[in-house]
């Protein structure tokens, strides 16, 4: 049970960040980019290039990593997204997905498709609980978890207490209207950008030190983010973090309930214990953002749009 | 050169495949307006019903494809039942959740004990009127042109029931719910069926169309029917042109071209100027290529090549 409320809590941690900036982009300008995701990836492979290539110290690469991503981020507004404020929807849906495949398999040229690691060495604790089954966390696990909280917690305080923030709110809630009380709303989406995306790279470079750094790291994640995001309410900072942790949630513990009780109760001929193979843990997440978008399109902390 | 040959006859059948998948598309998008992310989905389950009842079940081939298509035209329905409540953008994110939900289905399901299904996929699936043509002693290129031949009448078939549909006060009408027009409602249309019968039809042309796939290829497996497939699909539609039928089929065969160019573009950089490039590279740089393009398309060409035909006063 433990463990299971464990793994829940890093990929919380995981997802909140990379759903942070698909939810702000997608409020802000009205848009699914979908190739939000890829910065993580972009975030991961340069600490990486920085790390075990240039051989820079695993925090500076990283740091360096997040910064040159959030720039990145601004650069593909620059010469993409802000071209097309005035497209249809779909046409910004099917030029992110581009963009993704592009940066996708650039990665994937330069880097090759297996995964790689920053050869840090396996280290495994042992917690001994009041549960019969021992805990086991890695250091790198803790690091994923510390370093969601302090970011989470730091834009926490840009939001509610700086200009920057507040300039924020004002432009996803009314452009038109912060940019008549002199605010430049300009500026405020360059920051989206820079924030999204360096929230991003952070997340691929916390997934790349729990588990590996691969091509498709960021890609592969994408429906649990958007469900996440739509979950938690587009446009809502603080619901997709809320959306991460259901989604979590619901994957880990699809897979740790047994399902043969429930059935039987439910009138089935099953088994004392079913259990749903692992290969299903992923459609949790996309049943659920089904159910969500069907039952309560404006999120768990949307208003009514 | 009968190995270029071959290449273009085997090009022009997976292509004329597409092309179906690229048309059925383009009637729920271009006439319908309806965004699709899962399109991939009918392709899937076309492929799969046909595969199961036919290897499985030991139903005929030509069945087994329908089946194929009304399991996918069915499939659409389903799909098209939430367009009347949910916002445009978040069905589109749904639909690409189904087709993913479909995909992990038929990855985790074995279909007839250990062997089959599931990664492994299913192999050995009968081409149709294979043993006919091996009987009468005909080699395996004349085979080739054959399923040339039946995919081309499939594809023309398929073009002239798009390109009738799309002159029907069906597709009118679709097109102006497309444009948000409130005149269908005040004339008393149902919204909710023109779209779900906007998606049963392209539905049941995918579907045909996975159901071809399988029986060409003989061999399925979930790999084949990823997210980034339905956006090969949307790259054909966008390049060719939304709503133009003609265009559809343009930009198929650009794609198509693009997509299968590692067969013979490496050892012409090769021969030419002696470059070498690894082949999974190549495989790489393709989708790098075609993703580039569809953003160029979109910046600079938001109509495509072949730009749907509006009426003036339409404007």
């Amino acid at each position: 049970m433990l463990q299971v409320l464990f793994d829940s809590l890093i990929r919380t941690a995981e997802l909140s960040l990379l759903a942070v900036g698909v939810t702000m982009t997608y409020g802000m300008l009205r848009f699914a980019n979908f190739a939000h995701l890829e910065f993580a990836a972009i975030g991961a492979y340069l600490a990486l290039a920085l790390s075990t290539g240039a051989g820079l110290p695993l925090p500076i690469a990283a740091a360096l990593a997040i910064a040159v991503t959030g720039f990145f981020g601004i650069a593909t507004d620059f010469v993409i997204f802000r071209r097309l404020r005035k497209a249809a929807p779909i046409m910004l849906m099917i030029a992110s997905f581009a963009l993704g495949i592009v940066i996708r398999e650039t990665i994937r040229a330069i880097w090759g498709p297996s995964g790689q690691s920053y050869g840090l060495p396996l280290v495994r604790w042992r917690v001994e609980t009041w549960e019969a089954r021992p805990l086991f966390i890695t250091p790198y696990q803790v690091t994923v978890i510390v370093s969601a909280a302090v970011a989470i917690v730091a834009f926490y305080f840009l939001l509610s207490r700086t200009r920057l923030g507040v300039a924020m709110r004002g432009t996803a809630e009314n452009a038109p209207l912060a940019q008549a009380s002199g605010i430049d709303t300009n500026g405020v989406i360059r920051w989206v950008w820079f924030i999204g995306a360096a929230f991003a790279a952070l997340g691929g470079v916390l997934v790349g030190l729990n588990t590996q750094v691969k091509p498709d790291m960021g890609g592969g994640l994408i429906i649990e983010v958007f469900a996440a995001a739509i979950l938690g309410g587009i446009g809502n900072p603080y619901g997709a973090m809320l959306g991460a942790l259901i989604i979590a949630v619901a994957e880990n513990a699809t897979l740790a309930i047994n399902w043969g009780p429930v059935l039987q109760w439910a009138g089935f001929e099953a088994g004392d214990f079913v259990f749903i193979p692992t290969g299903y843990k992923a459609a949790a997440a996309f049943v659920l953002l089904i159910l969500a978008l069907l039952i309560r399109p404006q999120g768990l902390l949307g208003a009514k749009r | 050169m009968t190995g270029f040959i071959e290449f273009l006859v085997y090009l022009f059948t997976i292509g004329g495949i597409w092309g179906m998948l690229s048309l059925s598309l383009n009637v729920q998008f271009g006439i319908a307006g309806l965004i699709n992310l899962g399109h991939v989905a009918f392709f899937m389950l076309g492929a799969y019903v046909s595969t199961i009842l036919v290897v499985l079940n030991g139903w005929d081939i030509t069945f087994g494809i329908f089946a194929g298509g009304a399991a996918a035209a069915a499939f659409g329905m389903l799909m098209a039942l939430p367009t009347a409540r949910l916002q445009q953008d978040y069905w589109a994110i749904s639909t690409l959740a189904v087709a993913e939900i479909l995909r992990i289905f038929f990855l985790n399901t074995s279909l007839d004990g250990p062997y089959v299904g599931q990664a492994l996929g299913v192999s050995g699936i009968p081409r149709p009127l294979r043993d006919w043509f091996n009987a009468e002693g005909y080699s395996n290129a004349a085979y080739n042109w054959f399923f040339l031949g039946l995919v081309m009448a499939c594809l023309l078939a398929t073009l002239l029931f798009c390109l009738w549909l799309s002159r029907t006060p069906f597709a009118r009408t679709l097109k102006a719910l497309r444009e948000d027009d409130a005149v269908p409602l005040a004339l008393g249309k149902r919204v909710s069926s023109f779209r779900i019968r906007a998606m049963a039809i392209g539905g049941a042309i995918g579907g045909l169309a996975g159901g071809l796939f399988a029986h060409y290829n003989a061999f399925i497996e979930p790999e084949y029917f990823r997210p980034i497939e339905t956006f090969l699909i949307w790259a054909m539609v966008i390049l060719g042109g939304a709503g133009n039928m003609i265009g559809s089929l343009v930009g198929t065969l650009l794609v198509m071209t693009l997509y299968n160019s590692s067969r013979f573009v490496p050892g012409w950089l090769n021969d030419l100027f002696g470059w070498t490039i690894d082949g999974r590279v190549y495989g790489s740089l393709r989708l790098v290529l075609i993703g580039v393009i569809i953003i160029l398309v979109i910046l600079y060409l938001p109509n495509g090549l072949l730009p749907e035909r509006r009426r003036k006063s339409a404007q």
